[in-house]
């Protein structure tokens, strides 16, 4: 029941995953931006005509009354399109690589973490409009900023997670695609991105906050809007829950990978 | 010393789905516990056992689906045996999915970086073997233009470039010698060689018997998952060769002598034609340089084989082979058309093919010409015509020998003895 090899060392060398993580970034990256004739635009013309909506409608249509409330807006979606669109390819992720699953010696279990961290990449590209919305909003810069990476690598982990298990979910049921996109419509709006956490009402709180993303969103807003460092506890308890997460899904990858051999 | 590829009982079970499997969530649920009809499971590979020694070459023929490809893979480390153990040695190549991750929309020289990290390289490593890469796929004029510009050929270039361009301890090789022209592979086989010479230890999955037998050191003969023989190359290979005529003659119909019309070629199942008749080889005559039908031509001047077939059914990429033999069985010249060469990948309906030897250097005498059509991975015969079309050579020597190339004596004496 074993495969008992020495000609992984290399392989699975931290300075070879570097390089291999590094090229099929790019690949994934310059693919995108070589396809579409706006380039490096496309991926920000999402938010930003959902910012227009959804501000026309809040401010206007239905005031909220939400101070600030444009970078308010831009930072929920921000951080809601690079979880979204992470989840999104991964159903992709397996299936749309067969080939190089099915190469000898190929870490398949790295192909998740390029699809979260190309979304990633375009969410730093991103984030300078949103810096450029704060000065606008004449919001000072504050050294809770230096906690952002913190806060990018619980986004990451936690993302990550849930992407081993529905890259290895979609390899099984191939319709979960369609109740990806259902759960993450509802997803959108049981996450604070276009109004406040705060306004649901008390009973409901505990409830509310199971969705990590809330969790998450409040800290964005708190280290850019407000200029204060998050909470500490929200943060190192989604950390730890990712970890377990990621751990579960990661093997439940690896012991689908021997099926997606068989199965794409 | 180790040896690099040791294979011990090993066994790999496939499932196979039933036809009403749930391949949804939905159906899943919706079906809830209803019975429906349970997958059932195959074994693919039964309790194999082998080891390849360091710089050997093993080569491992078999039928579609007999487990060669499933076995290659396995050695690769890709997929999971559920009996038996797997143990090897060294830096793996492979020559398998040859561009995988190539895309169309990047240049040549960013999916080389790609597939060369890919394939197991550092990007360092890439840097330098870059030139050589290229240099040995010829296309360094087109490097940085995209590959969609790119034809089948130049990209399966390429592809093997970067294969072979990454020193492995062992290679893996998957039936993908046959891309490119012919030129093209002769430089890969060299290639191959050359890892041998260096001491690298190969594994050859091959539809091609004869190519086995001539680069191989070894060779293992799989049938529905078993080893069915296992040795020096050639007497496999000729172990295999017999099995598949054993198979064609067991595929013949029976009793259908009276069936097919006499149409004065005197064919006759069973007694001189053979094969499943799935494919049939209707007309054959044998052309003079002048393009006219003859029975004989002198020794040295050209000679045409032309077969009309005839398919009744849609055959997939089926194989054409002539052999000239003398009159007591002994083959003289044994050819196939390359894969290549085959216009279509299916035939169905009738057409002609045609093979032309510019020259015949046989002796004098009586020789036979035969023909075939065999089926995609030469499993058996569908039409096997045999010591049906005699051929006489005349004005060539002394009927005892087989050749008679164009020659020329001279004499030079020193006797002057005075």
């Amino acid at each position: 029941m074993k495969h008992s090899s020495t000609h992984n060392q290399h392989n699975w060398s931290l300075i070879y995953l570097r390089d291999l993580l590094r090229e099929l970034i790019s690949r994934d990256i310059k693919l995108r931006y070589k396809r579409s004739f706006l380039g490096i635009l496309w991926s920000l013309l999402n938010p930003l005509l959902q910012l227009l909506v959804l501000s026309l409608i809040f401010r206007i249509v239905l005031p909220l009354d939400i101070p600030n409330y444009n970078t308010f807006l831009f930072t929920g979606l921000l951080v809601w399109t690079w979880f979204q669109t992470s989840l999104y390819s991964a159903t992709g992720t397996i299936v749309e690589n067969r080939e190089l699953i099915r190469r000898p010696g190929f870490p398949a279990g790295i192909l998740p973490i390029v699809t979260v961290a190309t979304n990633f990449i375009h969410f730093l590209l991103a984030l300078p409009i949103l810096l450029i919305f704060l000065l606008f909003a004449g919001i000072p810069f504050s050294e809770a900023m230096l906690a952002l990476p913190v806060l990018f690598i619980v986004q990451f982990l936690f993302t990550l997670s849930l992407v081993y298990f529905i890259a290895t979910i979609h390899v099984r049921f191939r319709d979960t695609q369609y109740l990806l996109g259902i759960a993450l419509l509802l997803g959108f709006y049981l996450s604070p991105i276009f109004y406040e956490a705060s306004a649901i009402p008390q009973q409901y709180q505990l409830l509310y906050r199971l969705n990590p993303m809330v969790t998450l969103i409040e800290a964005y807003r708190s280290i850019l809007i407000e200029g204060e460092f998050p909470g500490f506890f929200g943060l190192l308890l989604l950390s730890i829950i990712s970890i377990i997460l990621l751990s579960i899904g990661y093997r439940l990858f690896k012991y689908g990978r021997s099926r997606f051999v068989e199965e794409l | 010393m180790t040896v690099p590829i040791v294979v011990e009982g090993l066994g790999k079970r496939f499932r196979r789905y039933s036809e009403d499997h749930a391949w949804t969530l939905q159906e899943t649920i919706l079906r809830g516990f209803k019975r429906h009809k349970a997958d059932d499971y195959f074994w693919a590979l039964k309790d194999v056992s082998f080891q390849v020694p360091e710089g050997k070459m093993l080569g491992l023929i078999g039928r579609n689906g007999a487990g060669k490809s499933t076995l290659l893979r396995l050695i690769g480390g890709v997929g999971e045996p559920e009996m038996g153990r797997i143990a090897t040695h060294g830096r793996i190549g492979a020559l398998i999915d040859l561009g995988a991750g190539f895309h169309p929309d990047l240049t040549g020289r960013e999916n080389v970086f790609i597939n060369g990290v890919i394939s197991g390289l550092l990007r360092k490593e890439v840097d330098q073997r870059f030139d050589d890469i290229v240099q040995f796929s010829e296309l360094e004029e087109f490097i940085d233009s995209p590959l969609r510009t790119y034809s089948t050929g130049m990209r399966m270039r390429l592809a093997f470039s970067v294969a072979v361009n990454i020193d492995p301890d062992i290679l893996l090789i998957d039936e993908v010698l046959a891309v490119g022209d012919s030129a093209f592979q002769h430089k890969c086989l060299e290639r191959i060689d050359e890892f041998k010479v260096k001491g690298c230890t190969i594994v050859l999955v091959s539809h091609d018997a004869n190519l086995v037998d001539r680069i191989c050191d070894e060779a293992l003969w799989l049938n529905e998952g078993q080893i069915a023989a296992r040795g020096p190359a050639e007497k496999v290979v000729m172990q295999y060769a017999t099995a598949m005529q054993k198979e064609t003659q067991k595929r013949t119909p029976v009793n259908q002598t009276s069936k097919k019309p006499d149409d004065g070629t005197g064919l006759k199942i069973n007694e001189n034609r053979f094969g499943s008749q799935e494919m049939e080889i209707r007309n054959v005559q044998l052309l003079n340089g002048a393009g006219d039908p003859v029975e004989h031509i002198e020794s040295g001047e050209s000679l045409t084989i032309e077969m009309e077939f005839h398919a009744a059914q849609a055959i997939a990429s089926p194989n054409f082979g002539v052999t000239i033999t003398r009159e007591d069985g002994t083959i003289c010249c044994d050819t196939n058309m390359p894969a290549s060469d085959l216009g279509l990948p299916v035939i169905n309906g009738r057409g002609k093919t045609r093979l032309r030897f510019t020259r015949l250097d046989l002796a004098k005498g009586t020789y036979f010409v035969n023909v075939g059509v065999y089926q995609k991975d030469w499993t058996y015969a569908y039409d096997y015509h045999w010591q049906v079309y005699s051929l006489r050579i005349g004005d060539g020597g002394p009927e005892k020998s087989l050749l008679y190339p164009p020659q020329q004596w001279e004499i030079e004496t020193d006797n002057n003895l005075d």
